[in-house]
């Protein structure tokens, strides 16, 4: 098949170059070759949340942060992708989410302080309007509120570890659970089960009468798990919230993830709907190269080798995770021009000893030009038409600096703008 | 990682398991139609992977719940660790009914063929009878067929017989073989005739080997083993075409059988060089089209259409070939609907007990199709058209039906 | 005067431990069990699981080897819901291996193991995983998985059934004695530091390759060599049934299907401490470089994690090493060898061979009390509780069944997706005192053991921390940061290929979507002021 541009993946990073490519009057293709793996951990889009791994301060101002970590680090993925990427490709994605029916709010300003599923402040600067009202900069109570026989979120859990780093006293934070009408907790039910009920407008409005009777006293906000609706989010929510009688927000869940499921259905139908044409179910990989150029690559489906002839190409795929790199035993290659990213002697050297400190694995990824084409690390491009936006990258972590997001913002942005020079 | 020789623990990874990669994601079961639609499927994440770990052992029992499964494949082709998630089940919903029998309605509706023969002798009787409200109680109580689901009507005259009964064009730079499935031979000839007609415009030859039921609705009603046995009739007949014949599929769901299943799931010998040059009509005409060989002389057709994609397109992972040719046709005004699976998912949504899961699994799809209003919903695979004309009562067709018409021969 | 007073206090929660605990409170001995850890989760936790049928040792320890054939044949008749019939082969690859064989027709003849020559074909048409590198198989029908966490609490359940006690986290630090008699242990908490004391009759101790340490405390010596092994977790059985080299044991020359996985065992390493076990990558890679020589899918498949046990060699002075030496055990009578009274420590030995090491120490104290009653082990079933321990394998098709025309079996919700563990299984393990960490709750469950390593499940599981044990936030967080950390440090020994890809998921769950790394911090900051969070608008 041939394409003007192809972009391969299906995180954030890939999305965002895809409707960069669409803005622009190009016609692109996205080859998916499956949700990514880290789907789930969308429920926000983080820009920056610390600016270093050790600090438990919080960065108040994401763009600002992210700036100072260009200055201070020149080969970060964020320097590379530069802040104009970052702030160009934000907008692109707001108004994009806007277009395509969700109110997500925030902006590069600010970080707002959300509540986790364990009750953790977690810095994040764009989100969906349904978790605007957890921020923790803000004074009102707040009531947890779990559902009997749902243990993917735990509501006392969250209560507890958040009333001893944040609010006034222990009546600032506290735990509720409510039955939910038709529910046999004897019996399984997940987080999808739950959203696709949240739709029904009876249920909704039993639940909410629940809530309110276990809540009397007025001005709290109260916090539930991301199940308010499967698709139809903004409908559900503020229906909810408004039969809440309180302010509510959703804090996201153990997988299934009903906030990332909402995010990546939403914008993949979107783009596709409004024209851009996306074959599923396929894993790329393969570039062949001549004269400094890639002239195809081959995508494995269906039992065969499908080539792909784009005249420029953005691979935008997060890590090992969705297969951009493969980890043999003591080798780490890249799938598209065969290079050998890393070699350990011993497996554990990829690894730190302590899961919660940053791991030498998350690093390992492609050597880029400024351009963000992939190279062997001499600043030469293995192939001028081809840019990489995402996990792929080498040096992008995202992991302890809550940054996922906005990389996958910048670098996605910046690797569509160069595809179209090409 | 492979071992190259004894002793040799090489670099490369390659799980041959692909089973053993999932990383619980859960990725699949946020997409699954069926368990979006009901609680009471565990979802594909746990009947596939999670599951399968226990199937090695030996007295280990099948999973329950597994015949909730409807085989649209969308969670294999969301996996972001390319696990045959659906393989699995199919392997042990197999196994279960190997072991524990099937149902008689199971039975007939993986012998489609057979039923459908059956159907287009007796074709005018048959259509009656599937209409009569009391034959189609009897159906449901004997065979657990639901009485509102529509069943498809037989014609007398078969594909099979009108291309063999047809004059012969011969002058043609390239030959490719037609495989036409049951659909077109007992139910929708016209298709069939479409097809050729396309083909032979385009000048090539088209030619229809003996065939057998592509296997995909005894796959899902759990009988592989006759699956297996019309797969290798068929692969053994399209294996004597000669080298340089492609072979072209009209319904979706056929074409992904020869493609993948035979080699993959079905371990049939010689299935993978087959499949290798198996296409779906549309994809083979977009590639005739990049070629500079698609004869681009139509004529405007006026018309508005809404294109569902089917899952196992999908499966396919050759994109929407549909929608680039038609969008080469002046007058098309065309939009995607993107609303999943359509719920029918073949002989799944026939059954009395699927039916309503069926069709709630279908209602955003029918919703989207009845607010668009267009003037047709194009899809490539028969039982997705035949829902969607049920569910939204809106007109149906193939998108092979809009290009025969910009050629002249609607 | 002592906190507590009983009869006889057992020291070591392994195998041995708790299969004399069982014994005393069958003769109607009132005793105390102390451990330091948890039960299981010294060398019994982490053995290979494997049900001896003899095979291993008939060659070069004989007297091992006959003690596994009665011993296998009696578990299977008193704990038969920890075993798994799964049967063995013995394969050879090797000349070196041909030429073992005849010695080992021989060892099994004399030991009485049944063991029968089949021909590669009808090996490899039962065991399709049979590699093609084997030449010659043996089928040893009495080799079986033995799961060595259910083996223990079953026994120490048995136990308290009978009025004994389990005390875990409680290390030994000194012993109460009057004269040459001892009387009574000093105990400390590991965990809280609290101190009590128990006042006793007898002490034995079992605490296997940590024996010499416990010896110590009363200037005694008793020589235990620890040897290490290591071993590698693959996350599906591979086979089904147990797979040994045909050889002088050795290295890499066995594969246990055990219940959800396979485990390759393993090496055998003298060192310097029971607690120093370092896992080599050369060991790691050596599991399944041999493994691969004996089924097919071993270097193909998802290696889960890698372990390290320790063997409890008891040195009788000679000059052997590592597996050289036997794997019988002995009674020390320290009133008669040192002339402590009331003082008794059972060493070597293995896990197969656990109950009849409990039998003859117990036979010697109980005859130092007065206690004539004989002992039943070997033919009271272990425990009631049959149907529900024996589960695991079967609990797919139990799950429940939907069934759209009438009553329909509800699905049940599990709490661990990979292991199939249901809330039901947890749920009364929250109220044993004993159980003190996730880590507990694992070995009790399954829970964390599968793919994921506890990805999932450990949220739930600190989860029910607070919800049923009450326990603070920070204290649940922690424990599920320790089980995660726990399970982190076996994967990294494994980390390539799906392992790798797993981990990603695992540090995007935890440290990005709950911010966990971060919760941590705070937590270890002296006090969680609200500026930590910053500074309020």
């Amino acid at each position: 098949m041939k394409c003007d541009i192809a972009v391969v993946g299906s995180g954030l990073a890939a999305l965002v170059a895809t409707r960069t490519l669409q803005q622009a009057g190009r016609n692109a293709v996205l080859i998916w070759p499956g949700l990514s793996s880290l789907y789930f951990t969308y429920a926000t889009v983080d820009v920056l949340g610390y600016s270093d791994l050790t600090t438990t301060q919080p960065v108040e101002q994401p763009e600002a942060g992210v700036a100072k970590l260009i200055a201070d680090h020149p080969n970060h993925p964020y320097a590379l992708a530069g802040l104009d990427a970052l702030r160009s490709g934000t907008t692109l994605l707001i108004e994009w989410l806007r277009a395509a029916g969700f109110t997500w709010q925030g902006s590069l300003a600010r970080n707002l302080l959300l509540p986790t599923a364990i009750g953790t402040p977690k810095p994040s600067c764009l989100y969906p309007e349904s978790m605007a009202a957890g921020d923790l900069q803000r004074d009102e109570p707040i009531v947890f509120c779990g559902f009997v026989g749902y243990e993917d979120f735990v509501p006392e859990l969250a209560a507890s570890n958040l009333s001893r780093s944040w609010g006034r006293g222990d009546q600032s934070v506290r735990a509720i659970r409510v039955s939910l009408p038709g529910f046999d907790t004897s019996r399984l039910f997940t987080s999808i089960d739950l959203a696709r009920s949240f739709e029904d407008k009876a249920f909704r409005r039993e639940v909410a009468s629940r809530i309110r009777r276990e809540i009397a006293i007025d001005s709290v906000r109260v916090g539930v798990p991301a199940v308010l609706g499967l698709t139809h989010d903004t409908d559900v929510y503020s229906s909810f919230a408004a039969e809440v009688g309180h302010p509510v927000f959703e804090i996201p869940t153990l997988p299934p993830s009903v906030l990332g499921l909402r995010l990546f259905d939403r914008l993949r139908k979107h783009i596709q709907e409004s024209g851009v044409e996306m074959i599923w179910a396929a894993p790329a990989h393969e570039a062949e190269v001549s004269d400094g150029q890639c002239r195809r690559i081959y995508l494995k489906s269906a039992g065969r080798e499908h080539p792909i002839d784009a005249r420029a190409y953005v691979l935008a795929l997060e890590d090992m995770v969705d297969g951009a790199l493969r980890a043999g035993v003591h080798t780490v290659v890249d799938p598209f021009f065969h290079q050998s990213l890393a070699h350990h002697a011993v497996p554990t050297e990829r690894t730190d000893e302590s899961l919660f400190r940053p791991q030498p694995f998350a690093s390992i990824g492609y050597a880029v030009t400024d351009r963000l084409q992939p190279s062997a690390g001499d600043g030469h491009p293995l192939a001028r038409n081809v840019f990489l936006a995402g996990g792929a990258i080498a040096g992008y972590d995202p992991v302890g600096t809550k940054s996922r997001g906005g990389l996958a913002i910048a670098t996605g942005y910046r690797a569509a703008k160069e595809a179209m020079a090409a | 990682m492979i071992t190259d020789e004894v002793g040799t623990f090489s670099d490369t990874v390659e799980e041959a398991a692909p089973v053993e990669a999932c990383t619980k994601c859960t990725a699949c079961n946020t997409v699954c139609p069926v368990a979006r639609s009901t609680e009471i499927f565990r979802g594909p994440k746990f009947l596939g992977p999670e599951s399968e770990r226990y199937r090695s052992q030996p007295e280990a029992a099948v999973t329950a719940g597994l015949d909730l499964c409807s085989g649209c494949k969308l969670c294999e082709v969301t996996c972001p660790s390319q696990v045959s998630i659906q393989e699995y089940i199919r392997r042990a919903q197999n196994k279960g009914a190997a072991e524990k029998g099937r149902t008689l309605r199971d039975w007939v509706l993986g012998h489609t063929r057979l039923l459908s023969r059956f159907g287009s002798m007796t074709a005018p009787l048959a259509n009656l009878g599937n209409r009569n409200p009391l034959v189609r109680w009897a159906m449901e109580r004997v065979l657990g067929i639901h009485h509102k689901r529509p069943l498809p009507r037989y014609q007398w005259l078969t594909f099979e017989r009108w291309f063999t009964r047809r004059p012969h064009n011969k002058t043609a730079r390239r030959t490719v073989a037609y495989f036409y499935g049951c659909w077109v031979n007992y139910n929708e000839r016209r298709l069939g005739e479409q097809v050729v007609a396309i083909l032979e415009r385009n000048g090539i030859e088209v030619i229809v080997p003996k065939q057998q039921c592509c296997g995909i609705p005894a796959v899902v009603n759990a009988n592989m083993d006759l699956a297996r046995k019309y797969g290798g009739e068929n692969v053994r007949r399209l294996s004597g075409l000669p080298a340089d014949v492609d072979i072209i599929a009209s319904s979706t769901s056929c074409g992904l059988m020869l493609k993948h299943d035979y080699a993959h799931l079905l371990d049939i010998p010689g299935a993978e060089q087959v499949g290798a040059r198996v296409y779906d009509i549309c994809e083979y005409l977009w590639m005739l089209h990049e070629a500079g060989e698609l004869n681009l002389d139509f004529q405007p057709v006026s018309t508005r259409l809404l294109y569902h994609a089917p899952c196992h397109l999908k499966s396919h992972g050759i994109g929407y070939p549909a929608m680039r040719l038609l969008r080469l046709i002046p007058g098309v005004q065309l939009e995607e609907v993107d609303e999943g699976c359509c719920g029918i998912s073949g002989t799944f949504g026939v059954k009395v007990e699927k039916y309503d899961l069926s069709m709630k699994i279908g209602s955003r799809l029918f919703a989207a199709v009845k607010a668009a209003g267009t003037d047709a919903v194009l899809a490539d695979c028969e039982t997705c058209r035949m829902q969607v004309e049920h569910g939204a009562g809106a007109h149906s067709a193939h998108p092979i039906d809009i290009l025969a018409r910009a050629y002249g021969h609607g | 005067m002592p906190d507590t007073t009983t009869g006889v206090v057992v020291i070591g929660g392994g195998s041995t431990g708790a299969g004399v605990l069982r014994d005393l409170s069958m003769r109607g001995i009132e005793a105390v069990l102390v451990e330091k850890g948890d039960l299981a989760s010294g060398t019994t936790g982490r053995s290979h699981g494997l049900l001896h049928s003899g095979g291993r040792y008939c060659v070069n320890d004989l007297a091992a080897a006959i003690e596994c054939v009665e011993e296998g044949r009696i578990l299977r008749r008193i704990a038969r819901t920890t075993i798994e019939d799964t049967g063995g082969y013995f394969v050879s690859v090797s000349e070196e291996d041909l030429a073992w064989e005849p010695r080992f027709v021989e060892g099994c003849a004399k030991a009485g193991i049944t063991c029968e020559r089949i021909s590669v074909e009808e090996a490899r048409r039962r065991e399709p995983a049979l590699s093609q590198h084997v030449r010659t198989v043996f089928w040893i029908p009495e080799d079986g998985h033995l799961d060595p966490f259910y083996l223990v609490m079953g026994n120490v359940e048995s136990a308290r059934r009978r009025g004994a006690q389990a005390r875990t986290y409680t290390e030994v630090t000194g012993f109460i004695r009057d004269g040459n008699q001892l009387t009574g242990v000093l105990t400390r908490d590991t965990m809280t530091g609290e101190e009590t004391s128990i006042g006793c009759k007898a002490v034995i101790n079992a605490t296997g390759a940590w024996a010499g340490f416990v010896a110590r405390l009363l200037d005694v010596e008793v020589k235990v060599v620890p040897v290490k092994g290591v071993m590698v977790v693959l996350s599906h059985r591979v086979a089904h049934a147990t797979i040994n080299r045909c050889h002088k044991p050795g290295d890499g020359d066995i594969i246990v299907p055990a219940l959800s996985v396979a485990i390759l065992g393993t090496t055998a390493v003298k060192v310097p401490h029971p607690e120093v076990l370092p896992i080599e990558w050369d060991e790691v890679r050596h599991m399944i470089e041999e493994g691969s020589l004996m089924a097919d899918g071993v270097s193909t498949a998802r290696a889960m994690r890698a372990y390290a046990g320790v063997r409890p060699l008891y040195d009788l002075g000679a000059e052997a090493e590592g597996r050289e030496m036997s794997r019988n055990f002995a009674v020390i009578d320290h009133e008669q060898r040192d002339g402590i009274a009331g003082f008794t420590s059972i060493v070597g030995g293995k896990v197969t061979t656990y109950r009849l090491m409990a039998e003859r120490v117990t036979d010697l104290v109980a005859r130092r009390l007065g206690v004539t009653t004989p002992c039943t082990t070997a033919e009271v079933p272990l425990n009631d509780r049959d149907d529900e321990l024996d589960q695991l394998r079967h609990r797919p098709a139990q799950l429940g069944v939907p069934k759209p025309h009438g009553g329909e079996r509800p699905l049940q919700p599990l709490v661990c997706e990979c292991e199939l563990v249901r809330p039901q299984d947890v749920t009364p393990w929250f109220e044993d005192a004993a159980v003190r960490t996730l880590e507990d709750i694992r070995r009790r469950t399954r829970t964390g053991m599968g793919p994921c390593q506890a990805a999932i499940c450990s949220y739930r599981l600190a989860g029910r921390l607070v919800t049923d044990r009450h326990q603070d936030g920070p204290t649940a967080t922690r424990a599920m940061a320790e089980l995660l950390e726990t399970r982190w440090r076996g994967v990294r020994h494994v980390f390539w290929g799906s392992q790798l890809r797993q981990a990603q998921v695992t540090t995007g769950l935890h440290l990005e979507l709950f911010n966990l790394d971060r919760q941590l911090m705070l937590q270890a900051e002296p006090a969680a002021a609200p500026e930590a969070v910053g500074a309020r608008q």
